[in-house]
C-alpha cells in the first residue's frame, strides 16, 4: 500500500500530491485527446464528404453527358489537396468512369464496385462513397479516399501532455515541499516529542506550538494530554508504590497468618485437649478427631447431638441445662463435666469451654471450644484435700495427745507437789518432833545424823518446788507489758541484799532500756542472775557487781558480771541445762535449776542467753531481748 | 465464858501425820481453842451440816477451817464451795492449807471465797508458823462476823 502506516507524513502528502496532481493531468489529457481525435476525425469526415458531393455535382452534367474526359478535369483539381491520395466517380450501373490518384502514387487502388453512401476509416486512410443525385436520379457514384494523420497528430499530443505532465509534477512537488514545512512540521515535531516520551518516559517534555490552525490545537491537547498522562503516571506510580508496600505488607500478614494457623494447628494436635465447633444449635457437624480420640465414639456416633452420650449419665441433666441456657442467650461459657475416656475406660472430669460466633443478627451460627482434661489435677485436689483432711485430723489427735499429755503432765506435776511433799514433810517434820520431844534421849551423834535427816529433806523440798516452778513456765501465758528494766533491777538487787550476809558489796548499775516483758518472770530472771553473782562472789574480799546493756537495731543486750568464782569454761554449754551444776553444794548452795529457768524464760521472750566466764576469775551473763516483744509462745 | 467454849478450830486433813504436825504447830503456837481433826471432805460436811455420824451435833459453828484440798471422796474445793454457799457457814473463815502450788487450785479457791491460801512448807518450823499464824490472825485479830 502506498499509503501504509510505515511512511513518514512528509511522504505520504508528497504522495497525496503527487498521485493527485498526476491523476488530474492525467484525466484531462486523456479527456483533451478523445475530444480532439473525434473533432479532427469528424472534421476530416465532413471536409471529404463535401469535397465528395462538390466534386459528384460538378461531374453530374458529364455523367449525364458520357463526357469522361470532363469528369476527369474535374478530378485533377483535387492536386490542390495532396492529402487527397486517390479518387474515382463510377457510373450509376457501376462501371468506372474516371480515376484520380494523387501525383507520385504508382497504384491508386481503386475499388471495384462503388459502395452505398458512408465512409469507412482505418489506422491511416479514410475512405467515402457519395452517390451523385440529380433530379431525385442516380447518376453515379464519388470516391474519394484520403490519409487522416490522425495517428500523428495524437502522438505528438501525448508528447506534450506527458511533457504538461511531468512540469506540473514537478511544480506540484516543488509547492508541496514548500507547504509540508507548515503542516508537516508540527506534526514531524510532535511526533518526535511522543518518541521522546515514550522512550525517556519524561513526561515534562512539550511540544512547542507554532501555528494556531487545527495542528495548534493539536499541539495544545497533546501537551494537555502529556501533562495528564504525567499526572497519571505520578499517581500511578505512587499507588504503585503504595501498592507495591500493601502487597508486601499483605506478604508478611498472610505469612504471619499461616505460621499462626501451622502453630495453631500444631498446638492443637500437640495438646490433649479436644477442640470441637458445632453450628448453631449445637449439633456436631464436621469431623473432630480429636473428640473421637478422647472419647472413642465414632463420627456416626457423636454426629448431631450424639457427642452428648459421652457425658457421664450423672451429668447429662446438666448439659441440657447449660445448652439450652447457652443456645437462648448465646454468649461464653465454661463448666466441669465427666467425660468418657476410651483409653482408661472411665469418666474423666474435664472442663468444657465454648464461646459462640455471633452474626450480625444476633443469634450464634456457630460454637467453638475446647475440652481440657482436668482429672489428674481433680485427682491430686481430691487426694491433696484428703491429704489434708488426714493432716487435719491427724494434727487434732496430735494436738488431743498433747493435750493429753500435758494434762498428765499436770496432774503428775501435782502428783509430785503434793505426793511428793508430804512424805517429805513428814520426813522432816518428825525428825524435829524426834528431836524436840527426844532429845535427850539421843547421844551426839544421833542427833547430827538426825540434824542431816532434815537438812537433806528441806533441800529436797527445795529442789522439788524448783522443778514444779520449771514445768509450771512452759504452761504459763505470759502476760506482756512494759518493764522498766533498771527500776526493776535496781528493786530486785535491793531485795536479794537485805537477806545476804556477807561482806558488803560494789553495785555498779548502767542505764538499762526498757522493754516487753511479763514483770513476773522478768524479776525471777533477775533473781537468778543478781543472787547468783551475789552468792559466788561472796567469798572475794571486795566483791564487784555490775549489771549493763549495748542495744543494736533489733535486740537488748543485758548482762550481769561479777568477780567470783567464775567457772570452767569448757563446762559452758552445760550451765543452762536442769541439775546442773559446776559447784559443790558445800561451796555454793543451789539446786542447779535456776539457770535453766531462766534461760528458759529469756527464750520466751524471743531471747537468748549465754554465759561468760574463768575459774576463779569472775563470770558475765547475758541475755538479749527483742526490741519488739516476742508474742511469748515456747 | 460460853463464848470462849465455842472457839473451835476445824482441821479437815486426811493426812494423819499432816494433821498431827498440824496440830502440834497449832499447839506450840499457843492457839487457844479446841482443834476438831476431820479426816476427809465428807465428814467435814457431815459435821459442818449436822448430818451423817455428825447428825444432831451439839455446839456452835467452828471459828475456822483449816482445809487441805486433795482427799478422797469429797476434796478441799467441793468443801470450800459448800461452806460458802451455805448461809450458816459462809462467814467462817477458811484457810486453805495445801501442799499443791497449782495455780487452778489457787484461783479456783479465791473465786470460791477462800479466805487464805497457804502452802504446806517441808520445814517442821515454817509449818508450825503457818499453822499458828493463821490461827492468831483468824482467831485473834478478827473478829467473828456477826450471826
Amino acid at each position: 500500500m502506498l499509503l501504509s502506516g510505515k511512511r513518514s507524513i512528509r511522504q505520504k502528502l508528497l504522495l497525496v500530491v503527487t498521485a493527485t496532481t498526476l491523476a488530474a493531468l492525467f484525466t484531462s489529457g486523456i479527456a483533451m485527446l478523445y475530444y480532439d481525435f473525434r473533432t479532427s476525425q469528424q472534421a476530416w469526415i465532413r471536409d471529404l464528404t463535401t469535397q465528395a458531393d462538390i466534386l459528384g455535382r460538378a461531374s453530374a452534367p458529364a455523367l449525364s453527358f458520357d463526357d469522361p474526359k470532363t469528369a476527369r478535369d474535374s478530378l485533377q483539381v483535387l492536386q490542390a489537396r495532396p492529402e487527397i491520395t486517390a479518387a474515382a466517380i463510377y457510373t450509376a450501373k457501376g462501371r468506372l468512369f474516371a480515376s484520380y490518384a494523387a501525383p507520385g502514387l504508382a497504384d491508386a487502388r481503386l475499388p471495384r464496385l462503388p459502395e452505398n453512401d458512408g465512409y469507412e476509416i482505418d489506422r491511416r486512410e479514410l475512405q467515402v462513397f457519395k452517390r451523385i443525385i440529380d433530379e431525385r436520379e442516380i447518376l453515379g457514384t464519388v470516391y474519394l479516399r484520403a490519409s487522416h494523420h490522425l495517428l500523428d497528430r495524437t502522438r505528438d499530443y501525448c508528447v506534450i501532455l506527458g511533457m504538461v505532465t511531468i512540469i506540473g509534477l514537478l511544480m506540484a512537488l516543488a509547492l508541496s515541499y514548500r507547504l509540508n514545512a507548515g503542516v508537516a512540521g508540527p506534526i514531524v515535531a510532535m511526533s518526535g516529542v511522543a518518541r521522546r516520551v515514550m522512550e525517556s518516559r519524561d513526561f515534562s517534555l512539550r511540544v512547542t506550538k507554532t501555528t494556531e490552525d487545527e495542528i495548534g490545537t493539536l499541539a495544545d491537547a497533546f501537551n494537555g494530554m502529556l501533562s495528564e498522562i504525567g499526572r497519571r503516571a505520578e499517581i500511578l506510580e505512587e499507588s504503585n508504590r503504595k501498592l507495591g508496600a500493601e502487597i508486601a505488607e499483605r506478604r508478611g500478614a498472610e505469612e504471619a497468618l499461616r505460621l499462626s494457623e501451622r502453630r495453631n494447628r500444631s498446638l492443637v494436635d500437640a495438646s490433649s485437649a479436644v477442640v470441637w465447633s458445632t453450628d448453631g444449635r449445637g449439633r456436631f457437624v464436621e469431623e473432630v478427631p480429636s473428640w473421637s480420640d478422647y472419647t472413642g465414639q465414632a463420627r456416626d456416633q457423636y454426629q448431631g447431638l450424639g457427642w452428648r452420650r459421652a457425658f457421664a449419665p450423672e451429668d447429662q441433666s446438666t448439659v441440657e441445662a447449660v445448652w439450652t441456657r447457652a443456645l437462648a442467650h448465646p454468649g461464653a461459657f465454661g463448666l466441669e463435666l465427666r467425660l468418657w475416656h476410651e483409653t482408661t475406660q472411665r469418666h474423666r472430669h474435664v472442663s468444657v469451654r465454648g464461646v459462640p460466633l455471633v452474626g450480625a443478627d444476633g443469634t450464634a451460627g456457630e460454637w467453638i471450644g475446647t475440652i481440657t482434661d482436668i482429672d489428674d489435677q481433680r485427682r491430686a485436689e481430691q487426694e491433696l484435700r484428703e491429704l489434708n483432711t488426714e493432716l487435719e485430723s491427724r494434727v487434732a489427735s496430735r494436738t488431743a495427745e498433747l493435750e493429753a499429755a500435758n494434762k498428765e503432765l499436770e496432774s503428775f506435776s501435782y502428783s509430785v507437789s503434793h505426793d511428793l511433799r508430804s512424805p517429805l514433810r513428814a520426813v522432816a517434820g518428825f525428825a524435829r518432833l524426834l528431836w524436840e520431844d527426844h532429845a535427850a534421849q539421843l547421844d551426839e551423834e544421833a542427833q547430827r545424823k538426825l540434824g542431816f535427816v532434815q537438812s537433806e529433806a528441806q533441800r529436797m523440798g527445795v529442789l522439788i518446788d524448783d522443778l514444779l516452778a520449771f514445768s509450771r513456765l512452759g504452761r504459763q501465758a505470759m502476760q506482756l507489758g512494759p518493764l522498766d528494766m533498771q527500776e526493776m533491777a535496781r528493786r530486785v538487787y535491793d531485795r536479794l541484799l537485805a537477806q545476804h550476809a556477807g561482806p558488803p558489796v560494789q553495785f555498779n548499775l548502767g542505764t538499762l532500756p526498757s522493754v516487753q516483758g511479763d514483770r513476773v518472770l522478768m524479776e525471777q530472771v533477775w533473781a537468778n542472775f543478781l543472787s547468783n553473782a551475789i552468792k559466788f562472789s561472796a567469798k572475794r574480799e571486795h566483791p564487784v557487781i555490775e549489771v549493763g546493756a549495748v542495744s543494736d537495731e533489733n535486740e537488748h543486750i543485758y548482762f550481769v558480771r561479777d568477780n567470783g568464782a567464775g567457772f570452767d569454761p569448757r563446762y559452758t554449754a552445760k550451765l543452762f541445762g536442769v541439775f546442773q551444776r559446776l559447784h559443790d553444794a558445800e561451796d555454793f548452795a543451789g539446786t542447779g535449776v535456776g539457770l535453766a529457768l531462766v534461760g528458759r524464760i529469756v527464750n520466751r521472750h524471743g531471747g537468748r542467753v549465754w554465759a561468760e566466764g574463768k575459774l576463779d576469775h569472775g563470770a558475765t551473763f547475758y541475755f538479749t531481748l527483742p526490741k519488739e516483744s516476742a508474742d511469748g509462745s515456747d | 465464858m460460853e463464848v470462849i467454849e465455842t472457839i473451835e478450830i476445824l482441821l479437815v486433813e486426811d493426812n494423819p501425820l499432816d494433821a498431827e504436825l498440824t496440830m502440834r504447830g497449832l499447839k506450840s503456837g499457843q492457839v487457844a481453842g479446841k482443834v476438831t481433826w476431820l479426816k476427809d471432805g465428807q465428814q467435814a460436811l457431815d459435821y459442818l451440816f449436822r448430818a451423817g455420824a455428825h447428825t444432831g451435833r451439839p455446839g456452835g459453828e467452828p471459828r475456822l477451817i483449816l482445809l487441805d484440798l486433795k482427799m478422797p471422796r469429797v476434796d478441799g474445793i467441793e468443801v470450800l464451795r459448800a461452806i460458802k454457799a451455805d448461809e450458816s457457814t459462809r462467814r467462817i473463815p477458811v484457810v486453805i492449807m495445801t501442799s499443791s502450788q497449782e495455780e487452778s487450785d489457787v484461783v479456783k479457791s479465791y473465786d470460791l471465797g477462800v479466805n487464805s491460801y497457804l502452802v504446806k512448807p517441808i520445814a517442821f518450823d515454817a509449818l508450825t508458823e503457818v499453822a499458828r499464824q493463821a490461827g492468831v490472825y483468824w482467831l485473834g485479830m478478827n473478829r467473828s462476823a456477826p450471826r
